[in-house]
């Protein structure tokens, strides 16, 4: 009975199914799928048949495939092809010119015998109108959904949960963890009665007030053992003889993991939470250990402590771990980069210290300088050392043969704690430890300018990384003023430029995934993607180079671009989608390495696609477009055409 | 008697309207016009089991195919009742349950439905023969006369398909080409079909077809004579 009514009401569970797995089609309820696959109608296409012809082809219908494969590409007046892209299954065409209600706009052509499912404009736009969620993808596939589901599958499906974390750190802002009214002791009160105080209250700070009730500093009870007890200093001393100031705050509306970053950054436990201009209550590293299991908070603290070299060395590699759960709780790339950083920055402080106890004070101020994505704060787990050392100009032969000597034995125990730490040795031998890359201040500039002045290609090419030093350990003024020196002449040094500019046109990006390989530009296949080098390097140049263009110090990719977005030297528009990119990149090669060293494995940069989802795919996709975007920027601003 | 012998083997027009107009029709259909230009209706059957004296139709499936594409929102899918109660066994093969055709139609009632879906498309199946042979039965039996649409037969397509494919002599003596419904999308790279009644069966049918005609018209076949011509694939069945 239901039976004969239904004749011929039937959708067909070959093309629900389908549907079922495809995106965006995903995104809707089973009745619209079932209409819609209810009216679709199915076309086979032989291999090299033209289905679109760009500014010919009225669009009427949308095309998702089923089998196969179709290749989408341009051509110009002069018949020049330019290949833009490969759909196989699951991926669809059409879709552009219907929104738009235009003819087709590129050239479409079957590379394979290719099966479609075809749906009228009239439902496609249908569909566009009551989901927005369907809509969406189409609009502007690098949306904020799009990127933050891509996160969200990244994080499950390669990292699984271990714990049960919430999103405390990133989610929790420091001024929900204040319960109480900031304490307060006037500056001439003694530490006795300070001490008092605390006991009384059982808290840790307290914070120092002027005459005028003007918060003006803030006295610990790290100060008073440190300064006080352990000094021998008479107890009727006035608090602001000892008190830190001025008081470090941060304002109420951060994250805790801000508040967590700033204090192991200085060496601090207490911050001031401030909120419009008025300090409303403290932050104790013991509020954040509260919230925080796996905390990087006590790896920090195991570091700060180490007292031998021996007992350094274990460290570095406990910063997986640390790393895991901040990523289990929602942390971007850019906040573990940073935290990875942080905790690297401080084994190198640690280190270098011991090593200076071991070997006496330097003869000479000097600085330890960081370079490539150390120097740009981008670290991940396997970071090769990039390190250089500069010291200030010996004023005789004397004085320079000794420190020579002393520099020379400083690095080398260095770069021997530094591996036996975990961090492997340059390949380029690009280290403090090669004497190439030790010498003093004059001489660095003297090399610099070499590279700048009279720049060759192969040279530019060999350098870029040393633009990206920062200062590691030591003198930073030493590193300031040579960073400044190179802000002031760079911008003036148009070959040096040009130079750098065709550099960062080397790296291209993939063109596309088909099936599970990487489509190169000339319609080549590949199996695995370096993400490094097609990925993350070309944003890396583009910042570098336009930097440097422009003047400014800062050598994180991530700052860089910022400054070059506020200065107005990019476009708003472009600044977002770069750094969506961006990070969505470090991020899946992040959850990638961590995935390795779970496994036991070397990390190392090779993706391989048929371990993506299609939505981590559609993702990269978008990001070697922008890319693709930037170079083109690179080449009408430095006057480079296609080559 | 003879009229009735005549019109039992499709030599004069039967005497229900619905099976006399479709006589005519297809007396004088032109064979000339381009593949594309004719529609076709690809359908399947479920048996209960393969004697054709004594078993019967328990399932039809049908979609059709307009400019050579398949037309999903143009379907048939019944199942009907048939006369004896259903064999244990034939359950394991089309996966059809007693209870499911307990409250179906008879396949008498069902019929002109049918006839009327195909109209003046050609009919399309995948050894097409046996469906034609369960279905006119009951035609001759309740209408006095069998359906006239021409039947093509996708498992014929493909044999003349894969002999245009042959470059050598000695490829005629291959023996280890299957000509199932199954094997053949296997072989051609179609879309796997994992359900199997009759209309996911001639829904995947309906991929063969397009299919082979698509990459027989880009080797000169244009025309319904060419394909006749090409490896009598279709003939009309009474």
């Amino acid at each position: 009975m239901a039976n004969k009514k239904n004749a011929h009401d039937i959708a067909p569970e070959t093309v629900l199914e389908f549907l079922r797995h495809t995106m965006p089609f995903n995104e809707l309820d089973d009745n619209s799928l079932r209409d819609l696959a209810k009216h679709c109608i199915i076309d086979f296409i032989p291999k090299g048949t033209v289905i679109f012809r760009q500014g010919e082809t009225e669009v009427e219908h949308f095309y998702l495939i089923q089998k196969g494969g179709v290749k989408i590409y341009l051509e110009d007046d002069q018949g020049e092809v330019t290949l833009k892209d490969f759909r196989g299954e699951g991926e669809y065409f059409g879709a552009l010119p219907i929104i738009q209600n235009t003819r087709a706009n590129l050239n479409v052509e079957t590379v394979e015998d290719t099966f479609c499912f075809l749906f009228t404009k009239a439902a496609f736009r249908q569909l566009l109108v009551s989901s927005p969620r369907f809509s969406q993808y189409f609009l502007r596939s690098l949306s904020e959904k799009l990127v933050n589901t891509a996160y969200a599958e990244l994080r499950h499906h390669r990292v699984s949960p271990r714990t049960e974390s919430a999103l405390f750190l990133f989610s929790t802002q420091v001024g929900t963890t204040v319960k109480n009214r900031p304490q307060t002791i006037t500056a001439d009160a003694s530490v006795r009665q300070a001490a008092t105080r605390m006991a009384e209250l059982h808290i840790g700070s307290l914070l120092v007030t002027d005459s005028a009730g003007e918060i003006i500093g803030i006295v610990t009870d790290k100060d008073l053992r440190t300064k006080v007890v352990a000094t021998g200093l008479d107890y009727q001393t006035p608090v602001n003889r000892i008190m830190a100031s001025p008081v470090e705050t941060i304002p109420s509306h951060a994250v805790c993991f801000d508040a967590m970053l700033r204090m192991m950054r200085r060496r601090i436990h207490h911050l001031a939470v401030e909120k419009q201009g008025e300090i409303v209550g403290m932050i104790t590293t013991h509020d954040i250990m509260l919230l925080q299991g796996t905390s990087p908070l006590y790896l920090f603290r195991e570091i700060v402590a180490q007292r031998t070299l021996e007992g350094l060395h274990p460290l570095a590699r406990k910063v997986p771990s640390v790393v895991r759960s901040l990523i289990e709780e929602g942390a971007k790339a850019n906040n573990i980069t940073k935290m990875i950083t942080v905790l690297n920055d401080h084994i190198l402080e640690r280190l270098l210290t011991l090593l200076i106890e071991e070997l006496g004070p330097p003869t000479l101020p000097f600085c330890w300088l960081l370079m490539g994505s150390e120097g740009r704060s981008e670290q991940t787990f396997k970071t090769d050392q990039d390190n250089a050392l500069i010291y200030a100009w010996p004023d005789d032969e004397k004085k320079a043969a000794e420190a020579e000597k002393y520099f020379k034995q400083l690095s080398e125990k260095a770069i021997e704690n530094l591996v036996q730490c975990g961090y492997p040795l340059c390949p380029g031998e690009m280290m403090a430890s090669n004497p190439k890359w030790r010498m003093s201040a004059p001489e660095w500039k003297k090399c610099f300018d070499g590279w700048i002045m009279t720049p060759e290609p192969k040279e530019v090419m060999h350098s870029t990384i040393f633009f990206d030093f920062r200062a590691g350990y030591g003198d930073f003024g030493l590193a300031d003023k040579l960073r400044h020196h190179l802000a002031r002449t760079i911008p003036k040094q148009e070959l040096f430029l040009y130079h750098l500019a065709q550099n960062a046109l080397e790296a291209r990006p993939p063109l596309s995934f088909f099936r599970n390989l990487i489509v190169e530009k000339d319609g080549e296949h590949r199996n695995t993607l370096n993400l490094k080098t097609k990925g993350l390097v070309p944003f890396v140049d583009f910042a570098r180079l336009f930097a440097l263009k422009h003047g400014i110090s800062e050598s994180n990719t991530l700052v860089r671009l910022q400054l070059l977005h506020e200065g107005g030297h990019i476009s708003s528009e472009m600044y977002h989608e770069t750094v969506k990119a961006y990070e969505f990149l470090m991020q899946l090669r992040l959850v990638h390495q961590l995935h390795m060293i779970e496994n036991d494995q070397e990390p190392n940069n090779n993706i391989n696609p048929a371990n993506l989802s299609d939505l981590e795919k559609q993702t990269l996709k978008e990001s070697f477009e922008v890319v693709r975007r930037l170079q083109s920027h690179i080449k009408a601003e430095f006057r480079l055409g296609e080559r | 008697m003879l009229k009735k012998l005549l019109t039992r083997y499709g030599l004069v027009p039967p005497a229900h309207p619905l099976f006399a107009e479709n006589w005519r029709y297809f007396k004088q259909l032109n064979q000339n016009k381009p593949l594309a230009d004719y529609e076709f209706v690809v359908f399947d059957t479920e048996l209960t089991g393969l004697d054709r004296h004594r078993d019967e139709i328990i399932s039809i499936g049908a979609v059709r195919i307009r400019n050579l594409q398949i037309m999903v929102g143009e379907t048939f899918y019944v199942f009907t009742r048939p006369s004896r109660p259903l064999p244990k066994d034939s359950t394991l093969i089309h996966r059809i349950t007693p209870q499911q055709i307990e409250s179906a139609p008879q396949l008498a009632t069902v019929l002109p439905d049918f006839i009327s879906f195909c109209g003046r498309a050609l009919l399309v199946g995948h050894y097409v023969g046996l469906d034609v042979a369960f279905m006119n039965r009951a035609c001759r039996r309740h209408y006095g006369a069998p359906i006239s649409n021409p039947c093509l037969d996708t498992m014929r397509l493909a044999q003349t398909y894969t002999e245009m494919q042959w470059q050598q002599y000695h490829d005629r003596f291959r023996m280890d080409i299957s000509y199932s419904l199954t094997a053949l999308s296997k072989e051609y790279g179609l879309p796997d079909f994992t359900l199997h009644d009759a209309y996911e069966d001639a829904l995947q049918t309906a991929y063969l077809f397009v299919f082979l005609i698509k990459k027989m018209r880009s080797k000169g076949i244009v025309t319904l004579k060419d394909l006749f011509n090409a490896g009598q694939a279709w003939r009309h069945l009474f």
